[in-house]
């Protein structure tokens, strides 16, 4: 009898415990209020900007833009690395993987967000309606490989509209395009301070990045910004494309 | 002895009682003589023969140079930036209308029709513009017929008339500047005879060489027709030329018509028949002859003519038009359409009477071009408008391409230039000198040391450069104040030390924020061993003042101190990094602007803060294409983010104070409301005076002084910033008001807000400095 009831006993915790472990829990985690989009990346302070060399150590003249020809241009090989470049731009962060950080764990491919003639909505001032426009067809031009005619357009575009930040970004890409990964750089600089707020655009950002290091021979720094990419947008496919590219041949820049 | 008369005659004469010793000298001496005039006559004419022959042969090497040679040189042309218009712009009808006058639209009364045409409905509020064709350096536009329709002066449609279907931007292209060539501007576009309509050809012929297929170039069937015809009239009324002729006049002759000149002509018009074809005579003839003047730029060659008379490619002359152009070649001046109306169509019947005579055309087609009316234009003269910039480009055009190639390949450059801010700024600057001259006799001087000026705008976006004036007059002296002169830039220079305050801090461990408290009063600076002690103006000093309130007033003892703070050397990093090139020393009378700069550098240093920390490398020539439309070069963009946007910003905030209540106040109470910012300069003695102004649309930088060295005697807020106040009321008339948007922030950070009076600007707890004083605070140094 009291091994029968030890053996009930036992039963009965064993059912708790079982249902007590298959039980849904008592409360969800509530959905952020923004109905389950990504929130915006919690991005790291800025590093501090870094000292400039005492007085009486020598230094390198800072880097002229002269020292970048027409004809390096023309070439459209990879412009000489100009010393100093990278690292003593005390503003540009000295690698990517420093820049704006993206959340640690990777969230879900996020929605297309590349249209811009949607972002032309009513109340949206001409200026910056024309310069979506623009930029649009400037977009269009890359697509159909008319890289030349599209750099003209696109620079109409911040004619128009200095704030529009996605003018920047296709200027960055017609530079791409036209082998000028530099100017590509540094166009992305600029349409990266004016994208923080936008995840999928953040995500197209570093994947160019990715691309313009690639093609400089950069390697790490490429493998930093398409894995920054993928964590802004694990649906970015420049990203996904150019990492598994580098992750199979280091090697192969340029292709 | 009887002795004999003696006489003898010469040559055949008679002789008589000669003994025959007598006789025999004598006809020795007869046939020595005839021996040597034969050999003088021998060598006279065997070296006419031998000069002759030298003669004809040089001549023929000339024609064989020229005709298989190069035959022309073509000027290469400057052109101004294209104008896009876009749904949203504002624009006046009457300026649209300027517009494109000057790109050599004419008004028409009804719809467009043809090419070039524009209508205004003024009722409608709308505007009718069938385009020309254009060649853009990276693509080829169609002209085709748009309608802008506008509300007010805003653009509110674009549609095209041909499909209704709408646009939302429209280029206008690009308007010729000047051209660059040697001694004069031939403006030809060189055809092949197969490109000429026959008509053309024909009627050419007609007028002018009617025997051109059945002589050898020359024509005495008309050679004694023209001597008949000036004989009965005693005086010149026609030429006997032929169409080979005149193509050697033009090519090696001049206009001389005298006998020394007409032989050689004759010569080698006759050489040229014999080496080349009639066609090839006929088509050089078409593209070399004469056909008007546009200002400084003549129009020779009949598809150069189309365009400048028709506006039209020639195979679409009509047989009115075919015959006034073939009309013209006798006096294309007189007779040009743009100079008498009634003078062409008179010359153009007598043409088509002609034409009628010999069967070219028919009764009905004659008739119908009788009933042609010519249009009446307006002659658009193209004069160089900004011969500074074209100075500016020039020299940069000539790192990369000769003089040779400039004036002779037929180059076409595309630059920034915006032609009607040109404009602006020119009169700006000329009137504001004049004005200043005017309020200070003082200031009036003969000679080469005039009061000059300079102003230079730029585009922050983009580094273009819109406009610049290098002077107040041109002709009398072309040095080029905007890129060419270093002068020092005084209280211009002190953004860089607030910059570089706020961006690095203290070597004392201040973290300086616009509300920082610094110390204006006396002190010495010792450096490298040398005390030196800066002063403010009238030596007057404000004790503990907000950082803000110390830039804003132009304070020069607090600006140092915060120099000496942060050190000079970061200082001079920073300008440099903004976009000063100029060599800087490192001492402490940099801070307050001590060091020349250009005012080029002074705009794209600017800029850098105008377009949110990014610096743009400044840019004039753009696009350079050569004669087949191949594109030669092509100078982008470029920029590169040389400060945070949030530092940027902050410091266009503190800089819109400077003109909200600092020492460029006075800019609002003459008119300016846009949101700016800026800063006012004057050096050391008061030799020269400053202000960089801008939005975040457009910068000018303007520079009063002489270039002598003398004394102006007022500040950059009583000499320079009338003439930018001026000039910004003007060229943004017509843009949309922006204001400097406050990037985001990082993390941790808050921007600061705009100060303006009466509020608080939410960074420190310390309110904003009072409003606008009633008079601009004298400028410190």
């Amino acid at each position: 009898m009291a091994s029968v009831a030890r053996q009930v006993f036992l039963a009965v915790i064993a059912l708790a415990l079982g249902a007590y472990g298959c039980a849904p829990s008592p409360y969800r985690r509530p959905l952020p209020p923004n109905n389950g989009n990504i929130p915006a990346p919690r991005l790291p302070p800025a590093p501090p900007p870094a000292p400039l060399p005492p007085p009486e150590a020598a230094r390198k003249p800072l880097p002229q833009e002269g020292r970048i020809r027409e004809q390096d241009l023309k070439s459209k090989s990879p412009v000489p690395n100009i010393p100093g470049r990278e690292s003593k731009d005390s503003f540009r962060p000295s690698s990517p993987a420093e820049s704006s950080a993206a959340p640690e764990s990777a969230p879900a491919p996020l929605p297309d967000d590349s249209s811009l003639l949607a972002k032309i909505t009513p109340g949206i001032s001409p200026q910056r309606a024309a310069s979506l426009r623009l930029t649009d067809e400037g977009s269009k031009l890359l697509d159909a490989g008319e890289a030349a005619k599209a750099l003209t357009r696109l620079e109409k575009t911040i004619v128009i509209d200095s704030t529009n930040p996605y003018g920047y970004f296709y200027l960055a890409k017609a530079q791409y395009r036209l082998g000028r990964y530099r100017e590509s750089l540094n166009f992305l600089d600029i349409a990266e301070s004016r994208l923080r707020s936008e995840p999928f655009w953040m995500a197209e950002v570093q994947a160019l990045r990715g691309d313009n290091y690639r093609a400089l021979g950069q390697v790490q720094r490429a493998e930093a910004s398409y894995a920054q990419s993928l964590r802004f947008n694990s649906g970015n496919r420049t990203a996904a494309d150019g990492l598994s590219r580098l992750q199979a041949d280091p090697q192969s820049v340029n292709k | 002895m009887i002795t004999r008369p003696r006489f003898v005659a010469f040559g055949f004469g008679l002789r008589e009682n000669l003994s025959t010793f007598e006789a025999l000298g004598l006809i020795k001496s007869k046939l020595r003589v005839f021996s040597i005039s034969l050999v003088i006559i021998l060598v006279i004419t065997s070296s006419g023969l031998v000069f002759g022959a030298w003669y004809l042969k040089r001549l023929e090497d000339t024609i064989t140079e020229k005709f298989e040679g190069r035959k022309w040189v073509f000027p290469s042309k400057i052109y101004s930036d294209s104008y896009l218009l876009y749904i949203g712009i504002s624009v006046r009808l009457e300026d649209l209308a300027e517009k494109l006058r000057r790109l050599g639209y004419f008004e028409s009364p009804a719809e467009p029709k043809s090419k070039g045409e524009y209508r205004i409905a003024k009722a409608d509020n709308l505007i009718e513009i069938y385009l020309h064709d254009f060649e853009f350096p990276t693509e080829h536009f169609k002209g085709i017929p748009v309608r802008i329709s506008l509300q007010g002066t805003i653009v509110r449609r674009i549609e095209s008339m041909a499909t209704g279907k709408e646009m939302f931007s429209l280029e206008l292209e690009p308007e010729l500047v000047t051209g660059l060539y040697e001694r004069i501007w031939q403006e030809r576009k060189v055809v092949k005879l197969s490109e000429v309509p026959p008509l053309l050809v024909k009627s050419v012929l007609a007028v002018e060489d009617e025997r051109f297929y059945s002589h050898h170039g020359i024509d005495p069937i008309g050679i004694l027709r023209a001597m008949w015809v000036n004989l009965r009239s005693m005086s010149f009324q026609q030429g006997g030329s032929t169409l080979t002729q005149q193509l050697v006049k033009n090519f090696f002759l001049t206009d001389e018509r005298t006998i020394s000149r007409k032989i050689p002509e004759a010569v080698m018009a006759l050489i040229a028949e014999r080496k080349y074809s009639k066609e090839m005579i006929l088509e050089n003839y078409l593209n070399e002859i004469y056909l008007g003047q546009r200002g400084s730029q003549g129009i020779f060659g009949v598809w150069e003519a189309a365009q400048f008379y028709f506006s039209k490619p020639l195979s679409d002359l009509t047989v009115g038009e075919s015959a006034l152009l073939a009309g013209l070649i006798r006096a294309p001046n007189r007779l040009s359409p743009y100079r008498s109306a009634e003078a062409a169509t008179r010359r153009r019947n007598v043409v088509l009477a002609k034409l009628l005579d010999d069967r070219i055309i028919t009764p009905r087609q004659y008739d119908f071009a009788m009933r042609e009316k010519l249009p009446q234009r307006a002659l658009v003269k193209v004069t160089n408008d900004a011969p500074f910039y074209v100075d500016y480009l020039r020299r940069e055009l000539e790192e990369n391409y000769s003089n040779a190639v400039l004036t002779k390949e037929g180059l076409r450059i595309y630059s920034s230039l915006d032609l009607n801010i040109q404009r602006i700024a020119e009169r700006a600057l000329v009137e504001g000198l004049k004005k200043l001259e005017a309020a200070h006799p003082a200031l009036r001087r003969k000679g080469d040391d005039s009061l000059e000026g300079a102003i230079v705008v730029l585009r922050p976006q983009t580094g273009e450069i819109k406009a610049m004036v290098g002077g107040r007059n041109y002709p009398k002296s072309q040095f080029n104040r905007v890129f060419q002169a270093r002068r020092q830039p005084g209280s211009v220079f002190k953004p860089f030390v607030y910059l570089a305050a706020l961006m690095y801090g203290g070597q004392s461990g201040v973290k300086y924020t616009p509300e920082t408290i610094i110390n204006d009063s006396q002190f010495t600076w010792n450096y490298d061993g040398r005390d030196w002690q800066p002063s403010n103006y009238n030596n007057q000093y404000f004790g503990a003042v907000t950082f803000r309130r110390a830039l804003e007033n132009s304070l020069n003892s607090a600006t140092s101190r915060v120099a000496q703070d942060v050190g000079i050397r970061r200082v001079r990093e920073l300008a440099k990094r903004l976009g000063i090139q100029s060599p800087l020393p490192a001492v402490p009378s940099l801070a307050l602007g001590a060091a020349e700069v250009t005012p080029l550098e002074v705009a794209v240093a600017f800029s850098t803060l105008a377009n949110g920390g990014v610096r743009s490398r400044p840019l004039a020539v753009r696009n350079v294409i050569d004669q087949n439309a191949q594109l030669l070069e092509k100078r982008d963009v470029r920029n590169e983010q040389v400060l945070s946007p949030q530092m940027a910003y902050m410091m266009n905030e503190l800089l819109k104070g400077v003109v909200d209540r600092g020492t460029a106040a006075m800019a609002r109470r003459w008119g300016f409301t846009r949101p700016a910012a800026g800063k006012t300069g004057t050096t050391n003695d008061y030799k020269d005076a400053w202000f960089v102004g801008y939005t975040p649309d457009l910068l000018a930088v303007v520079w009063v002084g002489f270039d002598g060295q003398s004394k102006l005697n007022l500040s950059g807020a009583e000499a320079a910033l009338p003439i930018w106040t001026e000039f910004m009321k003007n060229a943004t008339a017509n843009m949309p008001v922006t204001d400097f948007i406050a990037p985001a922030p990082l993390p941790g950070e808050d921007v600061p807000g705009n100060c303006a009076p009466g509020q608080d600007d939410g960074v420190g707890s310390a309110p904003c400095p009072p409003a606008v004083q009633t008079r601009a605070p004298a400028e410190a140094l």
